[in-house]
């Protein structure tokens, strides 16, 4: 599981504590990844389900989320999904959002905080962490929610939990399951290559520190970056 | 299809302009509608957003689309994609751009999805080859560039990064053709009930320039006795690196790299920072990159373009005080 992971099921763990039913570790991925949905499971989450299938391998963030969105209407009865902000990979942050356009449901994206949750009245309160500023939103539930860094601690697991979990069959459902039939990415991607290599710098010589600053600051303002 | 290319307008948050990132948009995309024979379109959401389409025909647009809409006075995913995605469908662009915060990626990966569309988040380019869009992005923490090409997914969404693209010239006096748009019939079901300013927020996404700090320089002491001084003596803001942070130095808003932010300013400035993979990662887009650091060897040296071996505690200081010197001159 990544640090984003953790955060998630520890969200999930708290208010399954406050207010009782399932957490289910719901993962796209491949068999392998039945490790670290038993890591998730050590944690005290409830069930898990993984989405696995060769069909699966060329998804985009989209479809990705479209074959979950087709797992969780399947599973039925879910208020809360919550994912992590982006994933270590891909980075885009795309996929909570796109879930909950395909779900149906509002999202509330970038929540540092869930200051209430409410799954009799069906609603939840959240505070979005933004870049320079924070939104307290409400939404009504079922809902998509992703979170950040440091919105909680996670635990760790205890290794009584750990070897519980180590014999239990993790189900598996492919395209056939959820009723879903291979779709083309809507991007392809052409090529996937290192970063091109900077430039060649150059170190600043100087017989002392005065002379190596003033050599500096003229190289800056004659290339005219200051 | 149409050959319109979009451009989602932010608002300035403290001048009374569009902001800088609409105008980085809006010189890409006159640049890709020119040579495409295409039209540049301002996409205007928001309450009392009268002046903005002027804003955006002055920097290239040549046509606005504009929803002005009490529900769309505060950001609500529902009430912007809803908007969005009802003019989308009625005018077909083929390109959308925005910028990509976290409010434009909510948005954009929520549009795509609506429409049905490609979609590219944080794109440090694109290009348009006759019907063929592409966009390049980085990934993996900034160590693989992939190229999406959008072959017939319509309209292409791109959330491009911040200080990539040259700003579009203002020409005084431009106008161009302005739609607007009622409402569409769209439930919101969010509501934003505060909005509150961030305590000890700094936006190092905006910033021209950025002067960080790590480990080198040895305390939390020395870090405040040097970096903020020579960030204001630059007018840029200060950052800095993971190892600090979470040794509780400064707060983790400053935090440059692949768990912190992502930032691409005009001069990026690494002061007793060693330049660790991940470090790097957020940072390495920079156009300039000054390194100052003890050790010969530090692998910040092989991205920097220019770099100073030695003691921090003794440039820095010289090196805040020629800044002034010059800028007085």
């Amino acid at each position: 599981m990544t640090l984003s992971d953790e955060y998630t099921v520890e969200e999930a763990l708290r208010w399954n504590e406050k207010l009782g039913g399932k957490v289910t570790i719901l993962s796209l991925g491949p068999e392998t990844w039945k490790e670290q949905i038993r890591r998730a499971l050590a944690m005290g989450a409830t069930d898990a389900l993984l989405l696995s299938d060769p069909a699966f391998a060329d998804l985009d963030v989209l479809g990705a989320a479209r074959a979950v969105a087709a797992a969780i209407a399947k599973l039925g009865d879910v208020d809360l999904v919550i994912g992590g902000r982006n994933s270590t990979d891909d980075e885009s942050g795309a996929f909570g959002p796109a879930l909950a356009r395909a779900l149906g449901w509002p999202q509330l994206t970038y929540v540092g905080k869930i200051a209430e949750l409410d799954e009799g009245g069906k609603r939840i309160v959240a505070e979005r962490h933004l870049e320079e500023q924070i939104e307290t939103v409400e939404s009504r539930l079922p809902a998509v929610v992703t979170v950040v860094k440091d919105i909680n601690e996670p635990r760790y697991p205890s290794l009584l939990r750990i070897k519980r979990v180590a014999k239990i069959d993790i189900p598996v459902w492919g395209a056939a399951e959820l009723g879903l039939s291979a779709e083309a990415p809507s991007a392809g991607i052409t090529a996937r290559v290192p970063p091109p290599p900077r430039a060649k710098g150059e170190i600043i010589q100087g017989a002392d520190a005065a002379e190596k600053v003033r050599t500096l600051v003229d190289k800056l303002v004659e290339s005219q970056v200051i | 299809m149409s050959n319109e290319i979009w451009v989602l307008i932010e608002k300035a948050r403290h001048a009374d302009n569009i902001a800088a990132i609409s105008r980085e948009l809006l010189g890409k995309g006159r640049e890709l509608a020119d040579t495409n024979g295409g039209t540049l379109a301002a996409l205007v959401l928001g309450s009392n957003v009268g002046g903005l389409a002027e804003r955006a025909f002055a920097y290239g647009a040549d046509k606005a689309y504009v929803v002005d809409d009490a529900a769309l006075a505060q950001y609500t995913t529902d009430g912007f994609v809803g908007a969005a995605a009802a003019l989308a469908k009625q005018y077909a662009p083929a390109l959308i751009l925005t910028g990509s915060t976290f409010q434009m990626r909510d948005f954009s990966a929520a549009l795509a999805a609506d429409l049905g569309a490609g979609l590219a988040i944080d794109a440090t380019n694109i290009t348009i080859d006759g019907d063929q869009i592409s966009a390049k992005r980085p990934s993996h923490g900034g160590n693989v560039i992939n190229t999406l090409v959008f072959e017939s997914a319509r309209p292409a969404v791109v959330a491009a990064r911040k200080q990539v693209f040259l700003e579009a010239p203002e020409q005084a006096g431009r106008s161009g053709e302005l739609v607007q748009a009622a409402m569409p019939g769209v439930e919101i079901r969010t509501k934003v009930t505060n909005v509150a300013a961030k305590q000890g927020a700094v936006n190092l996404a905006d910033a021209a320039i950025i002067v960080s700090g790590g480990r080198g320089l040895g305390s939390p002491e020395n870090y405040f006795k040097l970096i903020p001084p020579l960030a204001e003596a630059l007018g840029g803001a200060y950052g800095a690196s993971r190892a600090i942070v979470d040794a509780g130095w400064i707060p983790y808003e400053h935090q440059v790299g692949q768990t912190g932010k992502t930032v691409s300013p005009k001069l990026y400035m690494a002061v007793g920072i060693s330049g660790a993979i991940q470090h790097l990662a957020g940072m390495r887009t920079s156009r300039t990159i000054v390194a100052i650091n003890k050790d010969p060897d530090a692998p910040i040296f092989r991205v920097a373009s220019y770099g100073v071996v030695g003691d921090a505690s003794e440039i820095v200081p010289l090196l805040t005080e020629e800044i002034k010197l010059r800028a007085n001159r």
